[in-house]
């Protein structure tokens, strides 16, 4: 990075934990530190939920995800506005109403103690293992950038996230997080226009745009549906759903976001502003990185986009060697098929477009498996079966040829992802160790000024053990996955108590306790037992807790005194 | 330790907009639909 680059980071950084700061500077009692008073106003709140969710992850790997297969993972967020308005219509009032600093609380309201404990655990065990992966993401971009080790970078990440959620609690992680998407909206803003200006000057916007299609990669919609099938419209529309609703109607992190609104009608407009907003925002980020492969059509792009792991190979002799002529050779010949299938489309003859885009579709896979035969190869040194250099693909295109100003404006974006996501997880994973387990079980009549206190060192606790986690992101695959796919273990059990609790009024509190429970063994099962696409656990975990809670509590009812806790 | 809410407890207003909470959701939905449709055009048109 060039000096204006570290002018724009390291301004950008202190101008929004400064503000953050400065705007919650009146939070001196428990409520108004966990909850900021119940005064926010609808925009905040929707730029908080979006920043929340869009972390660096969503950033370096959803772009890399593009890249390699297309745009199709935008149909992961299809289910997303379907479930804002259920929520909308559901949660959001049963939660005000209820008066509850988090969503475990109205368990307890609802059900019983065991199954509110029951409920926070899980919470905290699903949040504390996703936190690690969220601080470890943009550990990785200075780690290519600067060659800092991860270890150094999620210290001095993570130490400024806690120093304003310690201090402010939600009022500066909700008004950093619209800083934080303001940041992260121009950066991306930024990324496309500079990848398309980076286009050869013979290369047109729409010449990229159908490139892309040529190359497969404008797959937003795929109707097929298949039960393997990670991403496609059904199972983006109701696998995505349901995980959505469990997101944000059953985790933490999201529901004290909307509980800090003014009114039933703020929160609502919060959660529909998202569900208005999120899928065009991924398509975007997803856009990108096929612009992004576009531009590799061109410019040779490295065998593997990992340096550390290139340099590697790079040294080990004849096997790559070979490997690397191959894939010079699928490289030029792909850039010449690609020029000719733009020049026949020029000239508008049917029969030659044909041809050519015959020629062009055998050159991309011909490039394709000389770039997998480089990755095997770097799996074998690695001796890592699960590698994958996903996420190093956006970055290195913007280290390598983003003008200076805006690597820093990217990079900033970046970590304004990363902070906003992290302070919302460590000020929820607090509340929760502090409201559910702590005044609950251990302390229950102590003063306002205690478990704000406790709140704090809940707080500085969630944060040091994000870093520590943060070393096990390295040994994880694509990073978005792998945070979606431990979510998906967990929100089934999650969603279906709620979905108990909201519409189900016959449930005993048993029913709830031991339903969690039988969902949380089913998709363990199921992920062990059946290759289906993870999106599916949320809908498999939900309805067995459903079945076992309602079948269990008709049982309890019918023959008293037979289901003991 | 106060209870979250010291005030009454809140009451229901209307949106902004379109009068009644039915009829926003409903456009969210519609919307939805339109951008899927979109998505799939934009899809089919680029991809020979």
């Amino acid at each position: 990075m060039r000096p204006l680059d570290w002018w724009i980071l390291i301004g950008s950084l202190v101008l929004v934990v400064v503000y953050g700061l400065w705007r919650s500077r009146d939070s001196g009692t428990v409520n108004k530190y966990l909850l900021a008073g119940k005064t926010m106003p609808w925009y905040a709140m929707a730029l908080s939920i979006m920043a929340t969710q869009a972390s660096a992850i969503t950033f370096i790997s959803t772009t890399g995800q593009s890249y390699v297969d297309g745009m199709r993972f935008v149909q992961f967020y299809f289910g997303l506005p379907l479930a804002m308005v259920i929520l909308s219509a559901t949660a959001v009032p049963i939660f005000h109403r209820a008066n509850v600093y988090t969503a475990y609380e109205y368990l307890e309201q609802r059900f019983d103690a065991k199954t509110r404990a029951l409920v926070s655990v899980i919470f905290l065990i699903q949040r504390g293992l996703a936190i690690g992966v969220a601080l470890y993401a943009p550990a990785i971009v200075l780690t290519v950038l600067l060659g800092w080790p991860d270890r150094l970078t999620t210290i001095v990440m993570g130490g400024l996230v806690v120093l304003y959620t310690t201090i402010g609690g939600i009022k500066a992680v909700t008004w950093t997080d619209v800083q934080q998407m303001v940041v992260m909206m121009t950066g991306l803003v930024a990324a496309l226009v500079t990848a398309v200006w980076l286009l050869p000057a013979e290369v047109s916007f729409l010449d990229a745009v159908r490139l892309a299609g040529a190359s497969g990669k404008l797959n937003p919609v795929v109707t097929r549906l298949d039960w393997n099938d990670r991403y496609n419209l059904w199972s983006g529309l109701l696998g995505g759903m349901f995980l959505a609703l469990a997101y944000f109607g059953c985790d933490q992190s999201q529901v004290q976001r909307y509980l800090t609104g003014r009114s039933i009608a703020q929160s609502r407009l919060s959660l529909l502003f998202n569900a208005a907003a999120k899928v065009p925002m991924q398509f975007l980020i997803l856009f990108i990185g096929t612009i992004v492969f576009v531009f590799y059509i061109f410019e040779r792009p490295p065998l593997v986009f990992q340096p550390v792991e290139l340099a590697r190979l790079e040294n080990s002799g004849a096997a790559y060697r070979q490997v690397a002529e191959r894939y010079e050779a699928a490289f030029e010949e792909r850039r010449e098929a690609a020029r000719g299938l733009l020049e026949a489309r020029g000239k508008g003859e049917t029969s030659a477009v044909a041809q050519s885009l015959e020629r062009y579709r055998e050159a991309d896979r011909d490039f394709e498996a000389a770039r997998e035969e480089g990755l095997r190869l770097a799996r074998e040194q690695r001796n890592q079966p699960g590698f994958n250099d996903t996420n190093y693909i956006f970055l290195g295109f913007v280290t390598r040829y983003m003008p200076a100003g805006l690597v820093g404006l990217v990079m900033a974006a970046i970590f304004a992802a990363a902070m906003s996501s992290i302070s919302a997880e460590i000020n929820s994973l607090a509340t929760v160790s502090v409201i559910d387990i702590y005044q609950r079980h251990f302390r229950r009549q102590a003063s306002d000024a205690h478990y704000l206190k406790a709140a704090r060192l809940a707080t500085i606790f969630w944060g040091a053990y994000a870093v520590v986690t943060a070393e096990f992101g390295s040994s994880l695959g694509a990073l978005i996955e792998a945070v979606n796919i431990l979510g998906s273990y967990f929100y089934g059990g999650l969603l279906g108590v709620f979905v108990l609790a909201f519409y189900f009024k016959q449930v005993t509190g048993n029913g709830a306790f031991y339903g969690v429970l039988a969902g949380e063994a089913a998709i363990f099962l199921v992920a062990h037992l059946t290759g289906i696409s993870f999106l599916w656990y949320n809908v498999v975990g939900c309805l067995v807790v459903i079945a076992v809670g309602v079948g269990l509590s008709r049982l309890e009812r019918a023959v008293p005194g037979r289901v003991q806790a | 330790m106060r209870p979250p809410v010291e005030e009454p407890a809140p009451r229901e207003e209307p949106p902004p907009f379109l009068g009644r909470w039915g009829r926003l959701y409903a456009a969210v939905l519609l919307y939805l639909a339109s951008l899927i449709a979109l998505f799939y055009l934009f899809g089919r048109l680029f991809t020979p």
